[in-house]
């Protein structure tokens, strides 16, 4: 455990003074080019909205569904979620090469007609920041209820009011986060009609992202109160709760694999076709076919664990299933960024191959690092799992 | 009559010299950095694309070309109402089309997220991953007609608009008040020694762009649907937008043509 303390302090050191070489320096110490003009950060990007959108979806179920089971394991997904919407804009303002001119998006955005956004970017922008509060709002209680805290009447009823109305966020949240896991996981790429990776029918990649997100983000939202419990050596969710979520997960993986071959299915008789181009063909270089023959195998496995019901009640296999949906949809974002940008835009380039510098990496590894620890703190510090302290009432 | 700015550059006059490349540069401030042997990072507007019949043959049989690639000024399916790829995707409208089709970019708009840089089919737009330096005597060539761009900002072609805009305001102070009467010539065409790029008025049919975008040699790079029957032409377009770039290019030998397509 020490060591992995030292490796997480590590990470974080590096995060800050690499942080400066790229704030002050600039992009040119990554290996993103002309070309290859997004890497590392825009996968975390993708791969975290998607996880962290886990957090909408749960918040669906248990507030506007009524589904009760879901209760234990709440605080835990709405923390995980703030995080990966935070650490998003964390990546972002290095992703981009004027972080000062961030705001420009907020005062100048690119709006089409009747009020629809124009750019996809600035839905994200929009969205992003709309649900990030969202998420704001709901974490308060959750902090509120620290002992000390809580110990302030006037905390306690803000608290206990917040959580009354709370299902006015996760309406809000479902309703802004639907909108932004379409827009930045497909609706961003899928309107890129001069690229014959990306290409396709905008409402298609869109619709993928958004299953995507409920199956992978309730995956994930899964394990990693999972992993703490093995950590803590605790049962910090109860059983019944975990596999309630892994049953979502596994129904909506079942949509998202289903979808996920519609879409190369098209993508191979009608989108790229149209840029005089096989879908075979465009697969090369180093990102071969076989990152998308990963992804299916990781949804199928996710499929089988998750939904088969002697499987999913046994502890490891609904781990395997979880893990492999995990699995499945960052592998889906990594096909995204890739494949998309290794596709050679003229006949006589070859395919395009990027290799992240120590400044990417750390700058990642530094940012996922701080999530680790936040989680940690609030497991101890804060009420991030109230099954423990039902089971440390009855205890006494 | 407003005017539709485009290019036809004939490969088979083009001899590879690279003056358009550096009076590109020279016009437009182009930064000097240690190392531009790193092309995919090098701030560049005008690439100059060597390209040959066969890697693989030997002489007499090897045969190559020269393909000046600036940004295409793309319209997009419909020219009335042009959507070039990276217009579009622009979260902070750093960049637009003008009345003029030309596509502007913003340089101290620009927030640097490379969107338009990710949707450009030609490569034809320019990050600065580093701070554009002016070493020594560079500063007092600098172009005061056309801004320094920062680091960590998008640049690209602008079929040197700002000559025009030099153009029109030489003809304002002669009493000349409508803009479209004024014409005017982009670095790179005026600099080339053959007469291989030709710059024009797209909408006037008896300007020499004109005809020589409608030359039997004439193609756009990497356009295939433009050889497409007319049936299948509108069946594509009607399944997705096409970039429709602006800038011609002309050659008799065949195998330059059948390197435009994939297949």
């Amino acid at each position: 455990m020490q060591i992995f303390f030292v490796f997480l302090a590590v990470n974080v050191i590096l995060f800050f003074i690499f942080a400066i070489q790229i704030l002050f320096w600039g992009l040119g110490y990554t290996d993103m080019n002309n070309i290859f003009s997004m890497g590392l950060w825009i996968i975390g990007d993708l791969g975290l909205v998607s996880l962290g959108g886990g957090a909408f979806f749960t918040g669906f179920f248990l507030y506007m569904l009524r589904v009760d089971k879901l209760e234990p394991i709440i605080n835990s997904t709405v923390l995980i979620g703030f995080m990966c919407y935070l650490f998003t804009f964390v990546f972002l303002v290095f992703d981009i090469g004027q972080p000062l001119r961030a705001w420009f998006g907020y005062a100048y955005p690119n709006w089409g007609d009747h009020l629809m956004p124009q750019s996809m970017l600035t839905e994200v922008v929009f969205c992003l920041t709309f649900y990030f509060c969202v998420l704001c709002v709901e974490l308060v209680p959750v902090v509120l209820r620290h002992k000390f805290l809580d110990s302030f009447p006037v905390f306690r009823y803000i608290g206990h009011y917040l959580h009354r109305l709370m299902w006015i966020m996760a309406a809000a949240g479902t309703f802004l986060s639907f909108f932004h896991q379409g827009s930045l996981g497909g609706g961003m790429w899928d309107v890129l009609y001069g690229k014959a990776g990306w290409f396709r029918a905008h409402h298609q990649f869109f619709f993928l992202a958004i299953v995507a997100a409920t199956a992978g983000g309730t995956s994930f939202m899964t394990l990693c109160p999972y992993i703490a419990g093995k950590v803590m050596k605790k049962e910090v969710v109860p059983m019944e709760s975990f596999r309630t979520l892994a049953k979502i997960s596994g129904v909506m993986f079942i949509c998202y694999t289903l979808f996920r071959i519609y879409d190369v299915y098209t993508m191979t008789t009608h989108f790229v076709p149209a840029f005089d181009r096989n879908y075979v063909d465009i697969w090369g270089g180093y990102y071969g076919i076989w990152m998308l023959g990963l992804e299916l195998i990781g949804c199928f496995v996710a499929v089988a664990m998750l939904n088969v019901k002697k499987l999913r009640d046994q502890e490891k296999f609904m781990v395997i299933g979880i893990s492999s949906g995990v699995f499945a949809i960052v592998m889906s974002k990594l096909n995204v960024i890739f494949h998309g940008f290794s596709v050679p835009n003229f006949p006589w380039r070859d395919f395009m191959a990027y290799n992240p510098t120590i400044q990417e990496w750390f700058v990642t590894t530094g940012g996922l690092s701080l999530m680790i620890i936040i989680y940690m703190v609030f497991a101890k510090f804060f009420r991030l799992f109230p099954h423990l302290e039902k089971q440390e009432h009855h205890a006494e | 009559m407003k005017r539709r700015w485009g290019m036809a550059i004939d490969l088979d006059k083009c001899t590879g010299c690279g003056q358009c490349s550096i009076s590109c540069a020279q016009e437009n401030n182009m930064p000097i950095f240690t190392d531009d042997s790193d092309i995919p990072k090098r701030v560049a507007f005008l690439d100059l694309m060597k390209v040959t019949n066969d890697r693989d043959a030997k002489y007499p049989n090897v045969e190559i070309a020269f393909i000046p690639k600036m940004c295409q000024q793309c319209e997009g399916n419909d020219p009335g109402n042009p959507k070039p790829p990276c217009v579009t995707v622009c979260p902070v409208v750093a960049t637009d089309v003008g009345d003029d089709g030309v596509v502007s970019q913003v340089w101290s708009r620009c927030i640097g997220c490379r969107y338009c840089q990710v949707s450009c089919p030609y490569e034809a737009r320019a990050f600065n991953w580093w701070k554009p330096r002016y070493e020594g005597t560079f500063k007092k060539s600098l172009n005061s007609d056309v801004s320094v761009a920062s680091r960590g900002t998008i640049v690209k072609c602008t079929f040197c608009t700002h000559i025009w805009k030099r153009e029109r305001d030489k003809a304002a102070a002669n009493g000349e008040t409508d803009i479209n009467a004024v014409t005017y010539t982009p670095a790179c065409a005026s600099a080339c020694p053959t007469g291989a790029i030709v710059f024009g008025d797209l909408n006037d049919p008896d300007s020499e762009v004109s005809k020589l975008a409608a030359d039997k040699r004439a193609f756009r790079l990497v356009h295939t649907i433009d050889e497409k029957p007319e049936d299948e032409k509108k069946h594509l377009m009607n399944l997705k937008n096409y970039p429709n770039p602006k800038v011609y290019y002309l050659t008799s030998r065949q195998w330059i043509r059948d390197m435009m397509r994939f297949k």
